[in-house]
């Protein structure tokens, strides 16, 4: 499965007029595509930190002390607010927990979802044409470079600039068609819910309704849509008279109106059960050919054109692209290698016990260009760790020398304070605080984690140089393609205020807001909690991200609005297989997201693994905690509640920040923090417990119970 | 007046409606029920369906736009709706008969409407009466008594301690006067950070009830607020703190103390846990369970968290867009759902057993395709003993023998 998002040993601070609040404390998690990752902690445990981290908004007084947090080759801490303008609400969303706060209040609704959907229109467009002409030309490059033959390179010019051409006819087509097809999909299922109100003797807003099922009719006559029965559906449709809508004579006319609609629904099924053309080989065939497509039913067309556009194009083209991307595989292999020598060569200058400032920005500057030149350009799973070597080598560095430099102010408090406590301490009094170190920095440790950096990407080209005689360069290839054939369509698909408007109303509508139509003119106050916070979600839709950021997403709302939005969120990963990140309390609703858990207490992961594993093997006991203190609907005796509060993060406890509220507490819990113990492959959690010295310990009897009940149900459903 | 000696509180079709531009919208649409002493009444539904706004009119926050609510017997608020209502609908009755009548018959019939409409405006006027007055009127009962339980004393007591009888007794008239019947009923509110004021100490939030209720004495004030604080888990040393000193637990902590100083004996509990995290939540339902066995409180629980109302109610009602659609004991509403609404809102709650949780189906909820209403309109009726579903005839026979069958 593909890593959407790395979180390495992220830490994150604030600072406050008390001090030093640590929020987040070295957290390590992945993001696959296509799954939901639950963080699930009390507020203050920093997961909501972590999300504003990912999504580059935390406040002013935070203080990134250390991690990365890897998207697409980029980590997201290090680059520019620029950068983060591209990939902020584009490819990462997020929904708030408040939603009357994460609108505008004096903006009407549908003003506040088009804008940013107007606005990045126009820069997609720009964005997809350049990407398009790049990714063109670095593939012909290679084409030409792979075939070593003046006199086929020419051959090469002439394809590529093809493949620009034919792109632009059959996109053309095939967004008249999907109008046209979605109007009818809509138009027949306005159909099916009017004629049941019908039927109740319930529809309520007929002349708005019967009116719009008509104009989406008319709009889905077109070719391959309802082309054949075009003139039966425009009869049906003048029909649809005035006097059948409106006012009180209306109800008379009830059953002619049934009636009516029914045929125009049957037209419109028929029309919708036929097969899907094929537009690309379409727009190749009306370009090249230069004659008129050929009729006959849809299934034989696709065949016919495509083999057509097989013979005189695609095959050849395609093997010209997969010695292109074969020939820049083996010369980035080579580099790599060189690559390699040159980390190899470089460790030396590092592993001096002091650092030269000079020779070690040399070096740092030749291994940046040595690792620039050794990624393949033409490669689409971003090599992340490739890509973000050079910033976090010169960040490590310049973290390393700021540490060195003397910060005359420092001294001087570190003077004071040691002065201060030397002063007690002579007195026989006992300091309740200790005097804090000049530099917060360790430079060995910096030093460690260079030398890491510089062995783990060796190491990692090792691993890529060894796999590259096993690439499937024909998968490749075809994902090359289709790569060009979406920047193409970036390209054509204009988004203008009217189509904004309709992708808005249809993101409403598919987001469960009943009357869209009305609804687009109103303003925040006048939704419910629930109908807000769809909207929310459409405003997070309707750029398409790759990763969805959900805090709190429920929080505020009712169980039924709950389960509805929930489901929402589910159906609309699985539909654009979305990564969600969703932070919550509630462990009932995570139950039903996530196929991962992250538990977190105090800014850090105590427990981490499948869904199954948190639930039912749970092993930490802020876990059992937090699945005790919960009622259900089986719950009878007094609730486990955890005791006291979450511990001031000022002054992190130096043991397990859980530990005073533990029952299960053991002396090494308040002196030391446990590591990450495995469980299983999937399974990790964060408590001595699981040390083999320590005392073997059960879970509370409530927890136990719950399982065992929650067991003895699924195999009573098994045996249903 | 019915008056059942473990029946607290009595709501009978309740109405509340909110005027909006030019209509009426039903907030709270003709709901009954009562509440026994001592047990906690649930009270669900999805955001927007009334169930605030019924505990809001019990409190008489609002006017209530029709119905009784009777607290201990006495009528404590009361709407006038329903009887403009039936002078309407009698002149509309009447008036036609009248035209189509003639002599002595057309005497007659004045002489009936004129009649009826006498007695609504008559019940109107009680209503009115009992609406603006029935503090006024609890207050001058409790004086009378303070006055009796004083004035034999008085005589009795000889000079040298008849000044401080005389000072005790000012002050006691003083405290029976200020006396107000719906003090008996405090409300918990849902967002323990709104509904404290944040430029007031805890000691003077939790003592303004007191205060208002003519308390003056400095020291017993201090002892009943350091006595309520320790009772719901704080110490006395938080007393001088302002509200953003707290945690969001510890801040609900203070608004349940505020309820309980009044020594109230119903608690209108808002969503009292909705705003808070899990491990708190647990720590606050503990609290009430505790206050509710100290001190016999009975307790209004309005909330949306299926599982916590499961787990603290005795009985639950169920309330849809403004009526009540099914009431019964918590364990039989669970085990039995009858109504198609209960089914489907029982279907949406999440459960921590992610197996479960993978294959849970929410059943929808269509009122339309639901019911057919159009000739038989449903009413609240009593399917088994303390099962009560809004049905209409078909529906109720269905509703008995599906539960014959169970």
């Amino acid at each position: 499965m593909e890593t959407k998002l790395q979180v390495r040993n992220l830490t994150i601070s604030f600072r406050t007029s008390n001090g030093k609040v640590q929020a987040v404390r070295g957290i390590d998690f992945d993001l696959m595509k296509g799954e939901t990752l639950a963080i699930v902690g009390e507020s203050g445990s920093g997961k909501s930190v972590t999300s504003k981290a990912i999504l580059g908004i935390l406040a002013a007084n935070a203080l990134v002390e250390n991690g990365e947090i890897i998207y697409d080759g980029k980590d997201l801490l290090k680059i520019s607010e620029d950068d983060f303008h591209r990939i902020r609400g584009d490819k990462i969303a997020m929904i708030f927990q408040d939603p009357m706060s994460s609108l505008n209040p004096i903006v009407k609704i549908g003003r506040q979802l088009t804008e940013a959907m107007i606005l990045k229109g126009k820069v997609r467009q720009k964005e997809s044409r350049i990407s398009f002409n790049s990714y063109l030309k670095l593939l012909r490059q290679a084409m030409t470079q792979a075939q070593n033959d003046p006199g086929k390179t020419a051959g090469i010019e002439e394809k590529c600039k093809a493949f620009d051409k034919f792109e632009y006819k059959h996109l053309a087509l095939e967004a008249a068609y999907n109008k046209a097809h979605d109007a009818a999909q809509e138009a027949k299922s306005l159909i099916g819910v009017l004629v049941f109100e019908l039927e109740k003797d319930a529809a309520k807003d007929l002349n708005y309704r019967v009116s719009r099922i008509g104009r989406l009719a008319r709009q889905s006559v077109q070719d391959y849509v309802v082309s054949s029965r075009a003139d039966q559906l425009e009869t049906l449709v003048k029909k649809l008279s005035p006097d059948m809508r409106k006012g009180k004579a209306a109800a008379d006319h009830y059953a002619e109106l049934r009636d009516t609609l029914q045929k125009l629904g049957d037209i419109l099924t028929e029309a919708l059960q036929k097969d899907t053309p094929d537009f690309f080989t379409m727009g190749y065939y009306l370009t090249f050919s230069g004659q008129p497509l050929p009729s006959g039913p849809v299934k034989e067309l696709n065949a016919e054109l495509r083999a057509y556009m097989d013979d005189h194009f695609m095959r050849d083209f395609i093997g010209d692209a997969e010695q292109g991307i074969r020939w820049s595989a083996a010369q980035s292999c080579e580099k790599k290698e060189a690559c390699i020598r040159a980390l190899k060569a470089g460790r030396k200058v590092f592993e001096q016990p002091t650092l030269d400032k000079a020779s070690c920005e040399q070096e740092q500057k030749r291994l940046a260009q040595a690792v620039q030149e050794s990624i393949d350009p033409l490669e689409f799973v971003k090599d992340s760790l490739a890509y973000t070597f050079p910033s976090a080598l010169s960040s490590e560095i310049s973290h390393y020398f700021s540490a060195i430099r003397k910060n005359q102010k420092e001294e001087q408090r570190f003077a004071r304070q040691t002065a201060r406590h030397d002063r007690l301490t002579a007195r026989g009094k006992n300091a309740d605080w200790s005097v804090a170190p000049k530099s917060l920095t360790d430079l060995e440790s910096v030093r460690q984690s260079i030398l890491h950096l510089i062995d783990q990407l060796a190491e990692h080209y090792q691993v890529r140089l060894n796999e590259s005689s096993r690439r499937n360069y024909a998968a490749e290839t075809v994902a090359a393609i289709d790569h060009l054939k979406e920047c193409a369509s970036g390209v054509v698909n204009k988004v203008t205020k009217s189509m904004a408007k309709e992708k808005a109303i249809k993101l409403m509508e598919e987001v469960g807001i009943p009357e869209p139509h009305k609804r687009y003119n109103q303003y925040p106050f006048e939704f419910s909690g629930g109908m807000r916070q769809r909207i929310v979600i459409a405003i997070a839709l309707a750029a398409n991200p790759d990763i969805l950021i959900c805090d709190e997403p429920t929080t505020a709302l009712d169980v039924t609005i709950q389960a509805q939005i929930l489901e929402l969120i589910n159906k609309l990963k699985e539909e654009r297989h979305l990564s969600v990140i969703f932070i919550t309390h509630d462990l009932g609703v995570v139950a039903n997201m996530a196929d991962r858990i992250a538990v977190m207490y105090a800014g850090k992961i105590v427990e981490y693994g499948t869904a199954e594993d948190v639930f039912y093997h749970s092993a930490h006991p802020y876990t059992w905690a937090l699945l005790s203190s919960m009622p259900d609907l089986d719950t009878n005796e007094k609730l486990d509640a955890i005791p006291g509060t979450p511990p001031n993060m000022i002054y992190p406890p130096q043991g397990d920040a859980f530990a005073p509220r533990n029952k299960y507490a053991m002396q090494i819990d308040f002196e030391q923090q446990p590591p990450m113990f495995k469980i299983s492959d999937t399974h990790y959690a964060a408590t001595w417990l699981l040390h083999p010295d320590a005392p073997k310990v059960q879970p509370p009897r409530v927890v136990t119970e719950r399982i065992a009940r929650m067991n003895a149900k699924r195999e009573s459903r098994h045996a249903e | 007046m019915q008056n059942n000696q473990d029946t607290l509180l009595q709501v009978q079709h309740l109405c509340q409606y909110f005027k909006t531009g030019g209509s009426e919208f039903k907030a709270v649409d003709d709901v009954s029920f009562d509440i026994r002493r001592g047990e906690v009444f649930g009270l669900v539904g999805e955001s927007g369906c009334g169930k605030t706004t019924t505990g809001r009119s019990i409190i008489k926050l609002y006017d209530i736009t029709s119905g009784n609510i009777i607290f201990k017997g006495i009528r404590i608020g009361a709407g006038t709706r329903s009887y403009d209502n039936r002078i309407r609908e009698a002149k509309a009755d009447y008036n036609a008969r009248i035209a189509n009548a003639s002599g002595e018959e057309k005497a007659r019939l004045q002489k009936e409407l004129n009649g009826i409409i006498a007695q609504q405006r008559e019940e109107i006027r009680k209503a009115r009466y009992d609406q603006d007055n029935c503090d006024k009127e609890y207050a001058e009962e409790r004086t009378a008594l303070v006055r009796a339980e004083y004035q034999q004393a008085l005589q009795k007591a000889d000079s040298a301690q008849k000044a401080a009888l005389q000072a005790k007794y000012r002050a006691a008239l003083h405290k029976a006067k200020k006396t107000r019947l719906v003090t008996q009923i405090q409300m918990i509110f849902q967002d323990p950070i709104a509904s404290l004021d944040p430029r007031m100490t805890v000691r003077e939030i939790i003592a303004e009830g007191l205060r208002i209720q003519g308390e003056k004495d400095e020291q017993v004030i201090d002892e009943k607020v350091y006595h309520v604080l320790e009772m719901v888990g704080l110490v006395r040393e938080h007393a001088g703190r302002y509200p953003h000193e707290f945690s969001g637990g510890q801040r609900q902590r203070i608004g349940i103390a505020r309820a309980v100083v009044m020594n109230p004996e119903l608690i209108i509990a808002d969503e009292p846990v909705s705003a808070l995290d899990v491990s708190i939540q647990a720590q606050v339902i503990n609290l009430l369970n505790e206050l509710r066995e100290k001190l016999g409180l009975t307790i209004l629980f309005i909330a949306h968290d299926l599982s916590v109302v499961k787990y603290f109610s005795d009985r639950i009602g169920v309330m849809y867009y403004g009526k009540m659609v099914e009431l019964a004991s918590s364990d039989e509403l669970f085990a039995h759902p009858l109504h198609p609404y209960t089914v489907s809102l029982l279907s949406a709650i999440p459960l921590p057993d992610p197996a479960f949780e993978k294959q849970r189906r929410r059943i929808r909820y269509d009122p339309l395709a639901a019911h057919d209403y159009s000739q038989d309109p449903p009413t609240l009726r009593e399917v088994s003993p303390g099962h009560f579903v809004s049905c209409n005839n078909d529906e109720f026979k269905r509703y008995r023998s599906q539960l014959g069958q169970v």
